[in-house]
């Protein structure tokens, strides 16, 4: 018996290492964690003119190559599988350590904007948003990122100043996007990759099951987006056996003024469809709007509540194509939320690594570990869609790194790694439990993509979508604390 | 690597975990011990839950308290304990009744006689195996409703933007021109887009016509989109897509073809999260990626279909059954309570949710 398990233990072994070698879409996560800086500051910190030669120096395949196989005998062991890959590789490692010596030098001890311009003119050489390979698409976003910073970083305003302004700023925007590339892009998105359906159909399976024998759901919804998540839901309540018959669906929608994607008009658009959709499938409905207030904070006392009706907030935050909302936004939201004794909180959100002290750096490369672990993502299911990629890339993940570098430049790598289930948590909401039907949909519906996705439990009451190792968006579930055990 | 039995674990005046009065806890030997629970663990578990007032009241601090079992961690409690809520639990009648009829199981107990328990608990793990696969073609059937749903939605809304999109650009004329559309792109996409103009894809026959709907659907959409790429230099997405998901073999939305039965009757170790790959019901596509995961895998060769013999008792840890992914399945063996002497402790080695 003993050596049998002896025998099973060498096979896990073998059978471990000999796929960290081979899986060509994992050697950016692999070695994530042993890449250091090579760039060495002393050197660097010398006179101007010195930089193009240091960096020229750095370039030249020989030299740049040698210092990382040097510094990382693991990734070396890993981009030596065959002449093309390990090229690309080295190619990647280096728009890596080229970028995070960028970061480093706008930011770090040795703070230089010089050294930083330098380098990121080199990156620019290197790089375009719209073809080569994965890492270089990544880095050039992240490149235009870091240029971002670097303008803006002089005068005072500078966040504004980098996402609004600047030539190579302007086709990132949301609002000067085509609108049809927009809907091409959320389509693709959906197609492409599991994310958006993830979110969704946890949340509602969740909402389904704590709301089994009510007679009238209300679900309060802080970012209705086009709405598309309660079509599956209505769905579901249309064709549930048992219980009462079809409930009454209520959806009071959040809205902002202005005129971008949260506007009143484009939520009652949403309505609009949302009543058609109800209507050809035989769902009970009605659609409500409510105001936030102008800074964007939730008052629960704006919302028409019913008695009798089984209250729902849901809270979709960070999926692909959602844009940011600030911190104070939510947290009015979901405190508010708790203080209304909802039936059930769905919580959806982006999982971001360990905080740790590495301030800005630590969070730059973190940035770059989860997009580049969801641009992997992409092109394991589509390898060959390049162009549907770069369109998604642009619509939605280029404005969302610029947007995320600019935050944690402006707080220091402090404010943005909050994560609302622990939040939530500690300001005493009550975890529900994840049934054993959720989970397994979710395996079900990861099983029509990739290999590469996972689904992981954390605690009781939250499910992770992950591609390969990385932790990418999370979906938890919560009811208010004096609510019985569902 | 293979950790002794460590008979010391149980309080010797309890009663004992084991018909050999060798006890212990049985976790899997891999580097993320999981735990096997066994009949005897599961009754205390029973127990302690009926003392402390109910599943809805027990909480797995005080479950661990009241079994007070060294090695029981809060992490094992809870998913039992998830599990023992929503009534999924393999055993949950047999335990009513055993606590109940309690002196005949004594006296089995006693006697150290395991074959009457080992019938039982063979029928009550085939009834949790069939209820299982029942409630995951549930789950399956539901999803693929949903997708459907989601797809239909977005269909919709899609029609009526473009339609809108297209009017604008009519009326305007100049029509935002940013971005690298053009009109001419407009209506190209204007044309693309609609049921009636989707390439042809020779291979939708390959699937079944229960899937044509919703792959036809699903296919369609990328093609409309063509107008809308960007520099589009007649390289059609449609075109591209002629052998759909190339690359990765895969096809969203499309349910593997040979989406087994036996698969899916894994259901007892689906909760763990690392066996995701039971759900890929396409067995060349399973990654042998994870170490830990190899000998799982080989239970999905070795044991189809006599999966039904799969021991739901063990929870999350069909591994344990079988340390040596060669060996053959010995279900006789395997469902004796012996066998939870094979088992090492090692103590939430390695364990993520240590």
């Amino acid at each position: 018996m003993a050596m049998a398990i002896d025998g099973a233990f060498e096979l896990d072994f073998s059978g471990y290492s000999s796929t960290t070698t081979s899986t060509e879409n994992d050697h950016h996560a692999c070695n994530w964690n042993d890449w250091s800086p090579v760039v060495d500051w002393e050197a660097l910190s010398g006179p101007h003119d010195d930089f193009q030669d240091l960096i020229e120096s750095m370039m030249e395949d020989g030299g740049f190559n040698q210092t990382t196989c040097n510094s990382n005998s693991l990734s070396t062991d890993t981009m030596l599988v065959d002449e093309e890959t390990s090229c690309e590789d080295f190619k990647g490692l280096k728009l890596i350590h080229l970028l995070m010596a960028a970061a480093e030098a706008l930011t770090g001890v040795n703070k230089s904007r010089d050294l930083a311009r330098v380098i990121l003119v080199r990156l620019k050489e290197l790089v375009s948003p719209n073809d080569g390979t994965n890492m270089e698409r990544l880095a050039a976003y992240f490149t235009d990122a870091l240029q971002g910073l670097l303008e803006g970083a002089g005068g005072g305003g500078h966040s504004k100043h980098l996402i609004n302004n600047g030539p190579h700023h302007h086709h990132h925007r949301d609002d000067h996007h085509h609108q049809a590339d927009v809907l091409a892009a959320f389509q693709l998105l959906q197609d492409m990759s599991p994310y958006v359906k993830f979110g969704h159909f946890t949340a509602n399976q969740a909402i389904l099951e704590a709301v089994t024998q009510d007679r009238r759901i209300h679900i309060v919804d802080y970012d209705i987006m086009e709405g598309i998540q309660w079509a599956s839901l209505m769905q579901s309540l249309v064709s549930r056996k048992d219980g009462p018959p079809t409930p009454h669906l209520r959806i009071t929608a959040l809205s902002r003024g202005g005129n971008g994607r949260r506007s009143i008009g484009t939520v009652q658009e949403t309505g609009r469809r949302l009543v058609a959709f109800a209507a050809s499938i035989g769902q009970p409905f009605s659609f409500h709007q409510c105001r936030l207030d102008s800074d964007e904070t939730f008052r629960p006392s704006s919302l028409k509540l019913v008695r009798g009706e089984a209250l729902v907030m849901n809270c979709m935050l960070h999926l692909p194509h959602f844009s940011y909302r600030a911190p104070d936004s939510v947290a009015s939201f979901l405190s508010g939320a708790k203080n209304l004794n909802p039936r059930l909180i769905t919580l959806v959100e982006e999982e971001v690594g360990p905080i740790g002290d590495g301030g800005f750096v630590g969070r730059f490369m973190d940035s770059l570990h989860h997009y580049s672990a969801v641009y992997d993502s992409l092109e394991a299911d589509f390898p060959m869609e390049g162009r549907a990629r770069a369109l998604v890339e642009r619509v939605f993940l280029g404005p969302r790194i610029a947007g995320s570098l600019a935050r944690i430049y402006r707080a220091r790598g402090d404010e943005e790694g909050c994560c609302w289930a622990e939040w939530l948590g500690a300001e005493g909401s009550k975890a529900v439990n994840i049934s054993f039907a959720n989970h397994c949909q979710a395996k079900l519906l990861l099983g029509l993509f990739n290999d590469g996705y996972r689904v992981e439990e954390l605690g009781c009451n939250r499910l992770v979508l992950g591609w390969k190792s990385r932790r990418l968006l999370s979906a938890s579930i919560w009811t208010s604390p004096s609510e019985c055990d569902l | 690597m293979f950790h002794a039995k460590k008979p010391s674990t149980m309080n010797s005046h309890d009663r004992p975990m084991c018909v050999q009065g060798d006890s212990g806890l049985v976790l899997t030997t891999d580097p993320k011990p999981r735990l096997r629970w066994t009949v005897e663990l599961h009754e205390r578990f029973v127990d302690a839950v009926t003392q402390l007032g109910g599943p809805d009241k027990a909480t797995p601090k005080t479950i661990m308290r009241v079994m007070g079992v060294k090695g029981l961690t809060l992490y094992h409690l809870k998913s039992h304990l998830q599990k023992f809520r929503l009534g999924k639990q393999p055993h949950k009648e047999f335990n009513d009744h055993s606590i109940k009829d309690s002196p005949a199981l004594d006296l089995q107990r006693n006697a150290g006689s395991s074959s009457v328990m080992m019938s039982r608990s063979m029928n009550e793990m085939q009834m949790e195996v069939q209820r299982r696969l029942h409630e995951q073609l549930e789950v399956q059937r539901h999803l693929q409703l949903r997708i459907e749903a989601h797809g239909k939605y977005m269909q919709n809304m899609l029609e009526k933007a473009y339609q809108t999109l297209a009017s604008e650009n009519m009326a305007s004329g100049s029509y935002k021109g940013i971005g690298n559309q053009g009109i001419p792109d407009m209506g190209a996409g204007m044309k693309d887009f609609g049921p009636l103009n989707f390439p042809p894809f020779q291979d939708l026959n390959i699937y079944g016509g229960d899937q044509l709907d919703l792959h036809q659907h699903n296919m369609e959409r990328p093609s409309s989109l063509d107008g809308f790429m960007p520099n589009n230099d007649n390289i059609c997405l449609g075109k591209k897509r002629s052998s759909p998901y190339g690359g990765s073999g895969k096809s969203p939305l499309i349910w593997p073809d040979d989406l087994r039965l036996q698969d899916l009757g894994s259901a007892p170790t689906c909760l763990g999260p690392q066996d995701d790959h039971l759900f890929k019901g396409d067995h060349h596509q399973i990654q042998i990626d994870r170490g830990t995961d190899l000998d799982s895998i080989s239970d999905i060769y070795e044991t189809k279909p006599p999966v039904i013999q799969g021991d739901p008792m063990c929870d999350k840890n069909a591994k344990l059954e079988r340390p040596s992914p060669r060996r053959a399945p010995l279900p006789s063996d395997r469902m004796s309570p012996m066998m939870n002497t094979t088992g090492g402790m090692p103590q939430e080695r390695n364990s993520p949710f240590g």
